[in-house]
């Protein structure tokens, strides 16, 4: 036993048989935290809508409980196949998942409306939330096979694999998935190597599409006002019947944040949580119970976990081994990034509303296995960085 | 990883920083800086505040009788969210159930005397019955509610109507004094007095509304127990100095009289034919002449308070406001101005010995007309009076004594301005031509004068010529003034308020003018305590000097000298001795207004009485044996009836 007190010094050659001696902690206790946090918040968010909907108190914080724990479950397994297999894979991969949102499309049509999952068992499937991943593999998966050659033709054809993906999220009437899919699509080809004449003319091509989008009348009126509520947030004397769903949302959130000053009115008092007056507030509205509840102390300290999060992200996108890894990080990084700048922006009237959920936070069991998954990708580029 | 890509990352790392340093302080801005107030705005909208109006002060009379109370009372109300074809039919069946004509049930719902935000109030005072055959059948009466509702009731409902005022909804005032209601509390269906003593003391009676902070879901229902409650205080009570015994005789005298003038020769009309008076309405006034104090304040015609109740009906709002309806709710012994004939000489006689121009010892030659630069200023009926002093002119109502004493007031106005206006002066001191002070709303009179006679004109006509013609101060301005007559103008209230103020001179010949005031004390409706007692008001005192005696005898001949105007009015009247004078107010195009002005007991006094009849006749006809029955009633004494004379001397 004397040997124990003497200090044993890290070897390599452990780093073979003990993957998971490399992880990196932090990154895999961030998510767990946060979801902690966000079965709390939800617990409290859903209790007017518990009770008019006469369901148990409980119904989503279970509900949620359960996708964690499938999402956890989803990690370890992305986490224990080498990423490098799941690089080699990505035609596979982008292959499998597009009849999956297509099929979601023509089920939706068939349904005569908008809608972006499948009915599985008690559970609404999402098939863009793993998209976005998806998206973000083939994308650093075809950077990484053709890296230092990336040419126009094949920076198009990235383009195209992002672009087929979205078309298809976006005839899903999913504005926001389609949104955040192309930030990361930007992210993982501005680290590849995109040439700023690139840049220049997917930005020029970006705003020309959108400008057609908008002049042929294929946005929808509730998406143009969502982005006007945005512009437009001076309701403060309209009364709440005389506002739209948008203005009234708006205010609605930016009036229970605000009310919760610093200390915030303490878990389960705040009377716009409680009572209900902030639409889909435990799913795409969720940081508003946050702020109300727990004040700008609970606030700061959310972002600041989300700030940590990012931080461990971009940390292993300069650590990774190979150029895949850093594109798969910096891709999640930013699919992370904005979706939580978004949803907490919305919240707050610094950016227009759209259905994009909170990280870990939002009700929506799909977005949090997505979430996972992603976060178990890159605990898996970290940890394999030394084989 | 190429340096390049390094460099790439360390943007993206740069660019999510900064997206992370955007949401940190837009998060301190809206709950730690600036925008934290929006927060307000949580509070407003999800806390509504439930208010009741708290019981209103009781109104009694200075024995403690009650004159208006609120009262517990079952109604039934239909929503106004109904469809017309559900609204008939259940207004069909509650017609049945309440045995109401329909139509009646419509009218109340469609009133717009009651709020359009409440439930509408078809039915008040609905017996248990009723109420049980319609609560046993809800379902089939949808909207329909049976409430406890606290409605305003009246114990003796017709009498001083105009003094106590009445309630009715704050929704109809205008929307700019809504706004400035709302700011007090008042909300769409709540009370407000209007007129009278409801209005002059709604802050006193109202009491403060108890209100409930609550919380509420997006739908405006209530989630839990009140978050603050303000248990709010009821109304107190406002005892007035009004005796209901005293006000009850003297609105039903001043009705005998309205109503014994229709049977009188209208005399302004003798000349086309005969023509019989046409009274349209009449007051009285009973002041205690020492603190200012009424006892009785009485307008013809009056209604019913109990009209407005649960919001006021067609056919009863057209009896108020119908032309021919002479306006009942109007008060008119303090809005009422009328020129005040002989009363006046009240101030005159006061007038020519204050300025001594007409000494009360000096005998005129009363030859029933005097002759002003070709001019002929009559008597009444011509009468010729003979040898008259001050005296002897109040009690026989020489106008040619008064004519005389005027023209020679105008005559010093000539060479001097201030004293030749001495009768405006004296009628100023008296109070007239200006607010008594009293707590209702009350006219200003006008006692004309040079200066108003240039406003006038000036105001009336545009050529210079015209204005400076219509400008001079003539002889026969000054005459008119000085009995009453032309352009004199006063209301009922400062007439008694003069008399109360000769009156209370009786010792010292210095009266005292009293704010008239209905404000006895105000009780706390819980202890029953008087939380505060009216102090008497004294506004400046007059100085009658060594007139008074004459003027006082002359006052007490009037009723007790053969001769007296009132004579016959007062005949068998012993006790008590009562001094006071007639008169009779010629007014263009109508009956003359008769009037009579008066005191009790003549030694010592306690009491001025006043009444008018508006185109009633001579004084002595209709206002003096109106100004009897009330005195018979202070002094428990049996009621005389009004008398149809056929003629009288004024």
């Amino acid at each position: 036993m004397a040997s124990i007190s003497a200090p044993v010094p890290r070897r390599r050659g452990a780093v073979n048989t003990h993957l998971f001696g490399h992880i990196d902690l932090a990154l895999l206790a961030l998510p767990l935290a946060i979801s902690a946090l966000g079965l709390l918040m939800i617990f409290d968010a859903s209790r007017h809508e518990t009770a008019i909907g006469g369901l148990s108190r409980l119904y989503y914080v279970e509900r949620q409980s359960a996708a964690v724990i499938i999402g956890i479950i989803a990690m370890i397994i992305v986490m224990s196949i080498d990423y490098r297999r799941i690089r080699d894979a990505w035609p596979l991969l982008y292959l499998a998942i597009l009849p999956l949102l297509a099929g979601v499309v023509v089920l939706g049509r068939n349904h005569g409306g908008a809608q972006a999952w499948f009915q599985v068992g008690p559970f609404q499937f999402q098939p863009s939330e793993i998209a976005k991943i998806v998206v973000i593999v083939a994308i650093a998966g075809y950077c990484h096979q053709h890296r230092g050659d990336l040419d126009a033709w094949r920076v198009a054809v990235a383009v195209g694999l992002a672009g087929l993906v979205m078309a298809i999220v976006y005839a899903q009437h999913d504005l926001g998935t389609m949104l955040v899919i192309m930030v990361c699509a930007a992210a993982v080809l501005v680290i590849a190597g995109l040439k700023p004449v690139h840049i220049v003319v997917m930005l020029m091509l970006a705003a020309s599409l959108v400008g057609a989008a908008v002049v042929t009348g294929k946005v929808h009126t509730y998406q143009i006002q969502r982005l006007t509520g945005f512009a437009d947030q001076s309701t403060k004397n309209v009364p709440a019947a005389d506002q739209t769903a948008t203005q009234f949302n708006l205010s609605a959130s930016k009036a229970a944040i605000a009310s919760g000053g610093f200390e915030g009115a303490g878990f389960g008092h705040g009377m716009q949580t409680k009572n209900g007056f902030v639409p889909e507030q435990h799913t795409d509205f969720i940081f508003t119970a946050v702020g109300e509840d727990l004040g700008f102390v609970g606030g700061a300290t959310l972002l600041l976990l989300y700030a940590l999060l990012a931080w461990r992200l971009w940390r292993i996108a300069l650590l990774s081994s190979d150029f895949f890894g850093t594109l798969v990080a910096v891709g999640v990084l930013a699919m992370f990034a904005i979706q939580i700048f978004e949803n907490v922006g919305m919240t707050m009237g610094i950016m227009p509303i759209t259905g994009i959920p909170l990280p870990f936070m939002s009700y929506g069991g799909s977005a949090v296995i997505a979430s996972f998954i992603a976060v178990g990708l890159v605990l898996n580029i970290h940890m394999r960085r030394f084989t | 990883m190429s340096d390049n890509s390094r460099v790439r990352v360390s943007i993206v790392g740069v660019v999510i920083v900064a997206l992370f340093a955007s949401l940190f302080a837009r998060l301190w801005f809206l709950q730690m800086g600036p925008e934290q107030s929006l927060g307000k705005i949580a509070i407003s909208l999800s806390t509504r505040v439930i208010q009741t109006e708290s019981p209103r002060g009781e109104i009694l009379d200075r024995n403690g009788k009650v004159l208006a109370q609120d009262v517990a009372a079952w109604a039934v109300t239909v929503d106004r969210n109904l469809s017309s074809a559900t609204r008939d039919r259940v207004l069909g069946q509650l017609a049945e159930v309440l045995g109401t004509p329909e139509k009646v049930l419509l009218a109340n719902y469609t009133s717009v005397r009651q709020s359009p935000l409440a439930p509408a109030i078809v039915k008040l005072r609905v017996p248990l019955s009723q109420q049980l055959a319609i609560r046993e059948h809800n379902e089939d009466y949808p909207g329909v509610h049976v409430v406890a509702l606290t409605i305003r009731s009246y114990p003796y409902d017709g009498v001083a109507s105009q003094v106590l005022g009445y309630l009715s909804q704050v929704d109809a005032f205008s929307p700019k004094e809504f706004k400035q209601l709302e700011a007090k509390g008042y909300r769409p269906g709540d009370l407000i007095g209007h007129d009278g003593v409801e209005a002059a003391y709604e802050s006193v009676l109202r009491g403060r509304p108890r209100r409930e902070t609550v919380q509420v879901d997006p739908s405006g229902k209530q989630i839990g127990p009140p978050l603050k409650v303000d248990p709010g205080a009821p109304g107190k009570n406002v005892q007035l100095t009004i005796d209901i015994n005293v006000q009850k005789v003297a609105e039903e005298a001043l009705a005998e009289g309205v109503n014994a003038a229709r049977g009188l020769q209208d005399l302004s009309k003798a000349t086309s034919g005969y023509a019989k008076l046409k009274p349209t309405g009449g007051a009285a006034v009973v002041l205690d002449v020492h603190d200012g104090s009424v006892l009785a304040m009485a307008s013809n015609p009056t209604y019913n308070l109990s009209w407005w109740v649960g919001g006021i009906s067609t056919d009863h709002f057209a009896l108020l406001s119908a032309p021919g309806a002479q306006n009942p709710l109007l008060n008119r012994a303090t809005l009422g101005q009328y020129a005040p004939g002989s009363t006046f000489k009240l101030v005159t006689a006061t007038a020519l010995n204050a300025y001594n121009v007409l000494p009360a010892s000096q005998y005129i030659t009363d030859n029933g007309v005097l002759d002003v630069n070709g001019f002929p200023f009559q008597n009444d009926n011509k009468e010729v009076n003979g040898q008259v002093n001050l005296q002897k002119a109040l009690t026989v109502s020489s106008d040619v004594y008064f004519y005389t004493g005027a023209w020679d007031f105008w005559n010093i106005w000539q060479v001097d301005k201030a004293r030749g206006l001495g009768i405006q002066d004296v009628a100023s001191q008296l109070g007239f031509g200006k607010p008594t002070g009293f707590e209702l709303s009350e006219a200003s009179g006008r006692i004309p004068d040079p200066a108003w006679k240039t406003a006038f004109a000036k105001a009336n006509y545009k050529t210079a010529e015209e204005i400076r013609q219509n400008s001079i101060w003539y002889p026969a301005d000054n005459i008119h003034a000085a009995v009453g007559q032309g352009d004199d103008f006063v209301t009922p209230l400062q007439l008694a308020n003069a008399y109360a103020t000769f009156a209370n001179g009786y010792a010292s010949h210095v009266g005292t003018v009293w704010t008239p005031h209905l404000d006895q004390t105000v009780i706390d409706p819980m202890t029953k305590k008087p939380v505060q007692t009216y102090a008497p008001k004294a506004r400046s005192t007059v100085n009658f000097g060594d007139a008074y005696s004459a003027m006082a005898a002359g006052f007490r001949g009037v009723v007790d000298d053969p001769k007296g105007t009132a004579y016959d009015a007062f005949r068998g009247l012993t006790f008590p001795a009562v001094s006071g004078k007639t008169g009779t107010a010629d007014v263009t195009g109508k009956g003359a207004t008769s009037l009579f002005a008066s005191y009790f007991p003549s030694d010592n006094p306690q009491y001025a009485v006043v009444a008018l009849v508006e185109q009633g006749g001579h004084g002595a006809q209709i206002a003096a044996p109106i100004v009897r029955q009330i005195i018979e009633s202070i002094n428990h004494l049996p009621i005389t009836p009004v008398p149809t004379l056929k003629t009288a001397k004024d």
